[in-house]
């Protein structure tokens, strides 16, 4: 038997050897993880697993093979979609409209305003309130939010993170209101902290207190909510902001550990709370990879929490949601979204997940239109009802290469969890910024493969489409939401019981100073009409507001590019300028307001800095005033605005305005990049923007355009 | 208005455009910059400059964000001149300090310009020295100059200021055998920061130290008044004591003339240095006229000519010109 095995194997060899000219050993492709993968799979790469059980069954230790023995069998995947905009009403109607077309569970998504802790008549947030996610203030809004959707048989999903507890809180009371008892609510609730201070950048507080604030509500939770989810523990946004799956798989359950931990500290043994946690993972384009990784995820898991302690099967299993990937967007030939979301999506169901996201195609471009979410809720209602995958549990089982494959991410994200163990936990390698490091050192990597051709977009590098279609999208008239959100705030404040709410919130206060749990105390102040910012302001007082400082990494998007001509040409054109002009051309990249997705800001800033530009780096949240100061101040050729929570229409413009006022003889580019919808460009045209860099903008095209840009505005004075 | 009445009227882009100006490598702007400072250098201004430098890690960036705000809550204007190193291969670089410096970047009161370093010598940029005239000339009252401490920048640094002090952090006490008398020479007051949470005590070890370390010195100095002081640039603690310790070292300097004569000593520095930077550019481009470098080291190696024939034959050359 064996021996028929090597001959066949002696045979394949030269047959591979004789059709590619090439042995098969040499036949090697790379992947962004750093796994060498052979053209051909075989029984003798069953005999190298460890970490996978050959013999396990689905729902069976190490669950590879699934959570439950007879997934989708006996029950389809969830169908949750994301969405959230605007005012509470226009939210609400849009979901019950999507609940009355098929989807199962909801899922909340807030404005940035609301994210970190700020209400809708903040000076501060003037540009973010209803933009990329819905406004809410007050319990009221959240009340609305809810309207005619019963709270003990709808399953919310909530992705908050930096105001956790005033929005949680909102939750509950609106349950109560609508006659729920909170014993009854279920749902998730994000309560990930860790990536943001890694990725997302929508935290309030300082890492410390932030940590307690999540221990807290898994304390509650676990007394108070049974059927509630008390976080949803999470890679997607690291994969978001460039991380590859080894990356995502280790740093997402290391965080998850961190959480034990956390939880373990209140007194709480693992069982009282482990079965509550979740998951919540990226599907990207790399088709197998993905399958592989939800397998790899269970696997590492359940040993981990075994080592914990866990005696309760249930805290072994590892639950998950997942969403296709945002940035395998394209705002290039966008139909081609549809396509690469459905294959991102067959990915999951294959890699067994429990409930899914599917992108609307317009996403890199806007907020999804009703049409846009119908395609998208769509993809997953066919893959259930039309393609029969469904019927066979964990179908891949077995295959040589994907159980290969999935004991190779679990061996090299062990490798990692290894490594951050002996640092202390990822509370003390967070704080030292190593994760954001590694994850924007992948994202460099990911985006120089694109720029220089190696790596094949279609649509963007490659078999790029003559006539681009043009799409629809949705408009959010953010002043208009404003004003609608501060006429509530005002009305609010005028009818509530102000003593009540004052000592409710110095109640609360008083809590985080005695470092009790605070839940039971925001639910009060909500309870009594206090806003979201006052709450927040409530825990600042004593733990202060973060700000992060940012590393940033070097060469790592010059070295794809060493004998580039494209490159090379940016680089001699700088070294020119510097000889006519005294100096190199120097670019300030900002962010503005709440929006806190700085992945594209760091690939740019480092990567024009390798062809040799001067790049200042503004910090994060700033303000227009305060982005014309330090532009004026450093004199900059140009100012590169990133934007993705589609708050340019407000901020661009306020910029233009503060540059006359401190320069009213400025003369300065200013470019934008990011999520832009082509109906907009006219209208920052008109506001003396000189460029417009869309998603899968080619940057090494980009420095050139700017450094075009600025030698005429030069020639020009 | 000419520029350098916008500058004495405090006109942030005119500043900032000086500045510029004094930092170019075009021989245009050279001739201009000279001419702009010459005026600027009669109306001088009241400010203190003061130096800060320090290994990368030890909190830098945090600890002027946290003395800055505290100086800008007093009314008083600060202009910060941060030296950011930039990166050798791509002669680029990411100047990310005042990512660190969130509050005071907001403040009126403040005018905060990063520049590369290009490497040159000390990680101080050419027009450092220009710039914080500049500011002097604006009204500034303060001028922090922020470079990485690198070895030798510390004595091009405190050649520029009239207080030059050092950031370190809690621990580094027992690098202080070796170079106890190139830090006790330059450095006026010693900052250990950190000095919070479960560091205080290292902080505090550190800080006597550094004590122990300058008392050998103090006795036979002129200048005598060097401090060593604990803060926490995060917590905001220690702050009054920086700013009354530099106000006392002022004062003090003043009163026995050292305040003058150092500066002084720095104009003829500054003078020396300039010579030097002119007559090293002008060997260099009659060197590479000549361009008999490649020529003889080809000829030294095949052994035609010996070194020192070589070297003779070339300065005859050079200085007969």
């Amino acid at each position: 038997m064996t021996d028929k095995f090597r001959e066949n194997f002696d045979n394949w060899q030269k047959s591979f050897e004789k059709e590619t000219k090439q042995s098969s050993d040499k036949a090697i492709s790379d992947t962004d993880e750093g796994i060498e993968i052979k053209p051909v799979y075989t029984k003798d790469d069953l005999k190298k697993l460890s970490f996978v059980e050959e013999n396990s069954l689905p729902g069976q230790w190490p669950y590879t093979r699934g959570p439950k023995a007879s997934m989708y069998t006996n029950r389809p995947w969830t169908i949750r979609q994301y969405a959230g905009f605007s005012t509470a009403e226009e939210s609400n109607e849009f979901y019950k409209k999507n609940l009355e077309s098929g989807q199962k569970g909801l899922s909340v998504a807030f404005d940035l305003p609301t994210h970190r802790g700020y209400d809708s008549d903040d000076d501060l947030v003037m540009g973010d309130v209803g933009k990329a996610g819905v406004a809410i203030d007050t319990v009221e809004d959240m009340k609305i939010l809810f309207n005619e959707i019963p709270l003990d048989k709808m399953s919310v999903s909530m992705t908050m993170n930096g105001a956790v507890l005033p929005v949680l809180s909102a939750f509950v009371v609106a349950g109560e209101e609508q006659n729920v008892k909170k014993n009854l609510l279920s749902g998730t609730i994000q309560n990930d902290i860790l990536k943001e201070f890694m990725v997302r950048n929508t935290y309030i507080y300082p890492p410390e207190p932030s940590m307690k604030i999540v221990a807290d509500i898994i304390e509650f939770t676990s007394k108070e909510m049974p059927k509630f989810n008390s976080i949803s523990i999470s890679g997607y946004h690291m994969q978001e902001a460039g991380a590859d799956n080894v990356l995502e798989l280790a740093y997402t359950l290391a965080d998850g550990m961190e959480y034990v931990r956390a939880a373990m500290s209140k007194g709480l043994d693992v069982d009282d709370f482990a079965p509550r946690l979740s998951f919540f993972f990226a599907i990207g384009t790399d088709f197998f990879m993905e399958i592989a990784k939800l397998r790899a995820a269970r696997t590492l898991w359940s040993k981990i929490m075994r080592d914990f302690g866990a005696k309760n099967e249930k805290s072994l299993i590892l639950r998950t949601h997942c969403q296709t990937s945002g940035v395998s967007l394209t705002e290039k030939d966008p139909y081609n979204n549809i396509i690469r979301t459905s294959y991102e999506a067959m990915s999951a169901i294959l890699g067994g997940t429990q409930s899914l996201h599917t992108n609307s195609f317009d996403e890199a471009i806007a907020l999804p239109t009703d049409e846009s979410a119908r395609i998208a809720r769509n993809t997953q209602l066919i893959l259930q009802n039309e393609t029969g995958v469904t019927k066979t549990v964990d179908p891949l089982a077995g295959s040589y290469f994907v159980e290969s494959l999935t004991e190779e991410l679990s061996q090299k994200a062990w490798e990692i969890i290894e490594e951050i163990e002996e640092l202390g936990g990822m509370t003390k390698a967070v704080k030292a910024g190593i994760p954001k490091l590694k994850i924007e050192e992948s994202a460099t990597k990911k985006q120089a493969k694109v720029d220089s051709g190696n790596r094949v977009v279609v649509g963007v590098n490659k078999f790029k489409n003559p006539h681009e279609p043009s799409v629809d999208v949705r408009v959010i008239d953010n002043n208009r939401v404003r004003d609608d959100q501060i006429k509530k705030i005002e009305s609010i404040k005028g009818s509530r019981n102000q003593k009540a709410v004052e000592k409710s919130l110095s109640d609360l206060t008083n809590a985080a100073k005695e470092n009790l749990n605070l839940l039971a105390y925001s639910i009060e102040a909500i309870k009594n009409r206090a806003t979201i910012g006052e709450v927040s302001k409530a825990l600042e007082e004593v733990y202060g507001r973060h700000f992060a400082t940012s590393l940033s990494v070097s060469g790592v998007y010059g070295k794809h590019f060493e004998n580039d001509e494209d490159f090379m040409n940016v680089k001699d054109k700088v070294e020119g300028f510097e000889k006519s002009n005294g100096r190199r051309p120097r670019v300030l990249i900002v962010k503005m307001g709440q929006d806190g997705h700085d992945r594209g800001a760091k690939i740019v800033a480092t990567s024009f800095a390798d062809m040799g530009f001067d790049v200042d780096m503004g910090p994060l949240f700033q303000s227009p005033k305060d982005v014309a100061k330090d532009a004026i101040e450093n004199d900059v050729h140009a100012i590169g605005v990133s934007t993705l929570a589609a708050g340019h229409k407000t901020l661009v413009p306020e910029l233009m305005k503060s540059l006359k006022e401190l320069d009213p003889n400025s003369k300065m580019i200013v470019f934008v990049g990011g999520v832009i919808p082509e109906q907009d460009y006219d209208f920052l045209y008109k506001q003396n923007i000189s460029a417009i860099f869309g998603p899968g903008s080619n940057i090494i095209e980009s420095a050139e355009k700017v450094i075009d840009l600025i030698s005429k505005n030069l020639e020009l004075k | 208005m000419k520029l350098a009445e916008k500058i004495i009227n405090g006109e942030r882009a005119a500043i900032a455009k000086a500045i510029t100006l004094v930092e170019s490598s075009k021989p245009d702007d050279r001739i201009e910059s000279r001419k702009l400072i010459s005026q600027l250098i009669d109306n001088p201004g009241k400010s203190i400059r003061v130096g800060f430098s320090g290994p990368p890690g030890v909190g830098k960036s945090t600890f002027i964000e946290s003395f800055g705000s505290y100086l800008v809550g007093k009314e008083l204007k600060l202009g910060i001149l941060a030296i950011d190193p930039s990166s050798q291969i791509t002669g680029g670089s990411i100047l990310g300090d005042k990512t660190r410096m969130i509050e005071i970047s907001k403040n009126p009161n403040t005018f905060i310009r990063s520049t590369p370093s290009r490497g040159s010598l000390g990680g101080i940029s050419n027009g450092t020295r220009e710039a914080s005239i500049i500011l002097d000339a604006a009204g500034y009252d303060y001028i922090f100059i922020e470079t990485v401490g690198v070895g030798q920048s510390e004595v091009v640094a405190s050649n520029l200021v009239d207080i030059f002090s050092l950031i370190v952090g809690p621990g580094s006490g027992d690098e202080l055998q070796g170079i106890k008398k190139g830090i006790t020479e330059y450095a006026d007051i010693f900052i250990v920061n950190k000095n919070d949470g479960n560091l205080k005590i290292e902080a505090s070890k550190t800080a006597a130290d550094y004590k122990s370390a300058i008392s050998y010195y103090k006795k036979n100095e002129v200048s005598s008044s060097k401090e060593v002081l604990l803060v926490s640039a995060i917590e905001q603690t220690g702050m009054d004591e920086v700013i009354n310790t530099i106000q006392e070292i002022v004062l003090q300097n003043k009163k026995n003339n050292s305040f003058e004569s150092k500066r002084c000593e720095q104009l003829k520095f500054w003078l020396s240095e300039e010579i030097k930077n002119i007559m090293q550019l002008d060997i260099q481009r009659k060197i590479d006229k000549a361009g008999s470098i490649g020529h003889f080291s080809d000829r030294i190696i095949n052994g035609d000519i010996s070194m020192y024939d070589a070297i003779e034959t070339i300065t005859d050359k050079l200085q007969s010109e």
